[in-house]
């Protein structure tokens, strides 16, 4: 409890946290913005609710309007928990915080736990939003709330589940990784632009090496993401858990494998 | 603060070693480091002193050898903050953030009341600029810093890292004392400097090392009275043959220099003086040149720095 303490104190004492906060408002309003529009234009298309694999579903609609900020929150989880890690390098702080605590598994266990408390914040910030701002934009645009349903509550719930994992695959690549540039670079294209490259590459090899590849997309943690939060979208899809199985593999082996090296690294 | 424990603690480095990829960073090192005496760690530059010093702390992982503080490695201690304060060339604290933030993480990591940051800070006077950030600060004010970090925990080891670089002559006199007051209570002092004049005032103990090997160790004065025990003379006189056939008769080592001087050792000035008055020759300069470390450091260390 110390550690997390002290990792909570080293987030607060400095400017980071409300940079990130204040760039998430805005990031919030747009994607509320779009998803009320996205509503408001299938509402008057009169789309019939035709479940899960059609083109686009009511239930999908709903469910997007009630994790808003998905995108930007898990983006800003992702960079936030990795820079808790380079952030000890960059700033040469490494050194304190392991003379400090010797065993060094701890610091990166505290930094995890922090790591899922500003997941579970950011969740919280953006669903607390959603759940007053979505059912205003489902009746303005002559829906009900859907707040009875199983599965708008199943969205909200999944949502907080991509926010957690995708905090600890952040702390995973900010230790194996270390430079703070280099990772919050190499996680802002992996996972803005790296959906697409990847589902470009993999339906280039199914189409000319062999359909499995299809199926292995999945091992992208951006489409593990996907999945794990929209569902299959055809019938040779996999089923959601395989989503959250891949992401907490990439979090466990990255922070593992990160752990241990941290444990061997020379601080120097 | 703690419950009984002994109040002293040696620092002792065994056939410690660290190869990098083509280099022996240190290489067989083995010393003692004594409680209530401030020991001067020495070498030139590369030597190998910040990578002993930092496996002692458990931040390099030794090839071989132990490092004990207390008969306990570093990574071992519970309470490591509480054991042995540390300052590093390269410890710093977040640009960011204030000092005394700086220091209350430590005390939370450490399980220490956040209020023993204001009182480190008050001790080395930064108590007015604690809550300054720390690019606002001065090199002097962050050796400062690095000290009331290294006191956090009210340790009974302090290892320093040329605590001393970027000191004006005030600081320097600051630290001295405040390092001779802490080795004066009992704490051990290990203290590394490239300041060959400062470690004479300062040090009690010196251990010398050159290309990661030690070279020598022991009281200040051993060392000095081993290598430079033996006083040299410079004398110039017209008649440097006839002075140097009288030396030599006394069973002394001379060397003539080109320009007329003489070196002469194994005897002091007032002896060189009388031998020449008693040989009746006239003489222009009599010099006596006393022994210093920083002319033992380099006897030593002489040929070894490129050695690797």
């Amino acid at each position: 409890m110390n550690l997390i303490s002290a990792e909570l104190l080293k987030l607060r004492t400095t400017s980071l946290w409300w940079i990130f906060a204040v760039s998430m408002v805005p990031l919030y309003g747009l994607a509320l913005g779009y998803n009320w529009l996205t509503t408001s234009v299938i509402t008057e298309m009169d789309v019939p609710d035709e479940g899960p694999f059609g083109l686009i579903s009511m239930q999908q609609i709903v469910s997007n309007l009630y994790t808003s900020g998905q995108f930007a929150g898990v983006l800003l989880v992702l960079l936030l928990s990795a820079i808790l890690v380079t952030n000890e390098f960059f700033h040469l702080t490494a050194t304190a915080t392991f003379l400090t605590t010797p065993r060094r598994e701890l610091v990166i266990l505290a930094k995890m736990a922090v790591a899922v408390l500003i997941a579970v914040t950011v969740w919280l910030f953006t669903t607390g939003l959603n759940l007053i701002f979505a059912p205003v934009a489902l009746s303005s645009t002559n829906n009900e709330s859907f707040l009875g349903e199983s599965f708008v509550w199943q969205a909200i719930s999944l949502n907080l589940l991509v926010h957690v994992l995708w905090a600890l695959v952040g702390i995973g690549c900010g230790v194996l990784i270390r430079s703070q540039i280099g990772t919050t670079i190499t996680l802002t294209v992996l996972y803005v632009v790296g959906t697409q490259i990847f589902t470009a590459v993999f339906a280039v090899l199914a189409n000319q090496v062999d359909e499995v590849f299809m199926q292995l997309r999945v091992l992208v943690p951006t489409l593990a993401s996907e999945l794990l939060v929209s569902g299959p979208q055809s019938p040779e899809d996999l089923p959601r858990w395989v989503g959250a199985v891949v992401l907490l593999a990439y979090a466990g082996v990255a922070g593992v494998l990160g752990t241990l090296i941290t444990k061997r690294r020379d601080i120097a | 603060m703690t419950m009984s424990r002994p109040n002293y603690a040696e620092i002792s480095v065994e056939r410690l070693t660290k190869h990098y990829a083509k280099v022996r960073a240190v290489d067989d090192l083995s010393f003692t480091v004594h409680a209530g005496r401030v020991t001067g760690f020495l070498g030139p530059n590369g030597a190998g002193k910040t990578t002993a010093l930092r496996m002692i702390l458990g931040l390099v992982t030794p090839t071989s050898g132990t490092a004990t503080i207390g008969g306990v490695r570093y990574v071992d201690m519970p309470d490591p903050i509480r054991q042995v304060g540390a300052i590093l060339e390269a410890s710093s604290a977040h640009r960011g953030r204030s000092a005394r933030n700086h220091l209350r993480i430590i005390c939370r990591a450490a399980g220490l009341p956040d209020q023993r940051a204001d009182e480190v800070l008050a001790m080395v006077g930064l108590n007015t600029v604690g809550t300054r950030k720390f690019k606002g600060y001065s090199l002097g004010m962050k050796q400062r810093l690095g000290i009331a970090a290294a006191m956090l925990g009210d340790p009974r080891v302090l290892i320093l890292d040329e605590p001393t670089n970027g000191l004006d002559p005030e600081g320097i006199r600051w630290m001295r004392d405040l390092l001779r007051a802490l080795a004066a209570e009992g704490r051990t002092v290990l203290v590394s400097s490239h300041l060959l004049g400062e470690m004479q005032q300062l040090a009690d103990d010196v251990v010398i090392i050159a290309a990661g090997r030690l070279i020598r160790q022991g009281p200040v004065a051993e060392v000095l009275g081993s290598t430079a025990g033996v006083a040299r003379v410079r004398v110039r006189t017209p008649q440097p043959d006839q002075l140097a056939a009288a030396l030599r008769d006394a069973q002394l080592e001379v060397t003539a220099t080109p320009d007329g001087l003489l070196q002469v050792s194994g005897a002091d000035a007032a002896r060189v003086g009388h031998l020449a008055f008693t040989a009746g020759v006239e003489l222009h300069e009599l010099t006596g040149e006393s022994a210093d470390l920083e002319r033992a450091f380099l006897d030593l260390t002489a040929g070894k720095a490129g050695a690797r």
